[in-house]
């Protein structure tokens, strides 16, 4: 399916099953998405999310920013996203194949992530210095801001 | 996704329990993580209470991650919860600079350890200074050894706070110089050696130490 399609039905709210389809460019490393699943899983359990959908949630989180419509807009996909990272909280085996035939895309590894990730949007997009960069990972540089956000 | 978030279910084991906060080990998405978990005062009112806590709770997740923007190496921070009071951040593996220099005192001083670790110990400061964030307890068991990258890493920025004051700065050299002093009087003239670290890492030291009263000895 074209990224338009996949996001009419996302906005739409008859993605079937719901996942989150995140900006792939954006992230280095697994371990920063884990932070926002949390975050998310928290926010889920005291039914205070700030999103219509916990999948929305998940990357209106990822994105580290308050301005929801805007992180959405980055952190998520547009008509002409070609890379994506396709996310289910608890997915089974069946949601699993189901997820595979609505993105219908090529599916690579995580470890591939780092290679791919496009590191000038996410030091644009994170605000991220060189001077941070001496101590700190990319991954861990966004994980600090997604986890600090609310406290800002 | 093949992994999991297992924050919730990491164990909890108490590594800490101080006057303000309670200090546990955890394991968060697969990482071993640290949970520091301000608790309530019961002489406070219940209203003053919760909003000191929380505004307390918000500044060190600020300054330790405004920290790390100036470059200056603090844990990871994983997870602020409002609710329980509590943040999440990575467990830094290595000794206190304290148990390092309390082992100079006993074994012998290895200089070239020392020279390395002074001169950390006052580049990170001066970094930290200049980006206008003031640590607030620099003591030597605030500040981890990263053992396999030989990094100093600050540590408990429970009492930080924004100022561009040369008094606040200075106050943060003097309680470092006094915890220097008494606990590692063997290890001879580390701070002198913070202090010529300081200086060279410090665009605004001379009105730093105008305050402490060093001048222009060092």
């Amino acid at each position: 399916m074209f990224a338009r399609e996949l996001l009419e039905l996302m906005q739409a709210g008859t993605l079937e099953p719901e996942i989150a389809l995140l900006n792939a460019s954006l992230i280095p490393d697994i371990f920063p998405v884990l932070a926002a699943a949390h975050k998310t899983l928290v926010s889920k359990s005291r039914d205070s999310l700030t999103t219509r959908t916990l999948h929305s949630e998940l990357v209106y989180n990822y994105s580290g920013s308050k301005h929801i419509s805007e992180s959405l807009k980055r952190c998520g996909i547009s008509d002409s996203t070609t890379y994506v990272l396709a996310a289910r909280f608890g997915a089974s085996d069946e949601e699993r194949i189901a997820m595979k035939e609505l993105v219908k895309g090529k599916e690579i590894e995580i470890v591939e992530l780092e290679g791919r990730a496009n590191k000038p949007q996410i030091l644009k997009h994170y605000k991220i210095t060189e001077g941070e960069l001496r101590i700190s990972t990319l991954g861990d540089a966004i994980t600090c801001r997604i986890a600090a956000r609310d406290a800002l | 996704m093949d992994t999991e978030a297992n924050g919730e279910g990491g164990s909890l084991v108490l590594i800490k329990q101080g006057a303000e906060a309670r200090v546990f080990e955890s394991t968060f998405a697969g990482r071993k993580s640290v949970v520091k978990e301000r608790f309530s005062k019961k002489y406070r009112h219940p209203t003053l209470d919760s909003k000191l806590t929380l505004k307390r709770l918000n500044a060190e997740a600020r300054c330790m991650t405004k920290a790390r923007r100036l470059g200056v190496s603090t844990p990871v921070l994983y997870a602020v919860d409002p609710v329980s009071h509590s943040l999440t951040f990575e467990y830094v593996e290595g000794q206190s600079i304290k148990d390092i220099f309390l082992e100079f005192g006993l074994q012998g001083v290895v200089e070239e350890k020392m020279d390395d670790i002074a001169l950390q110990i006052g580049d990170t400061i001066g970094k930290l200074h200049d980006g206008g964030v003031v640590h607030g307890d620099l003591t030597t068991s605030n500040m981890l050894w990263r053992s396999e990258s030989n990094q100093l890493v600050l540590i408990d920025f429970g009492l930080s706070f924004v100022s561009t004051l040369p008094e606040d700065k200075a106050v943060d050299l003097y309680v470092l110089e006094r915890a220097l002093l008494s606990m590692h009087s063997s290890c001879g003239n580390a701070m002198d050696k913070v202090l010529a670290a300081y200086r060279k890492s410090s665009k605004q030291w001379s009105s730093t130490f105008n305050k402490l009263g060093q001048g222009v000895e060092v």
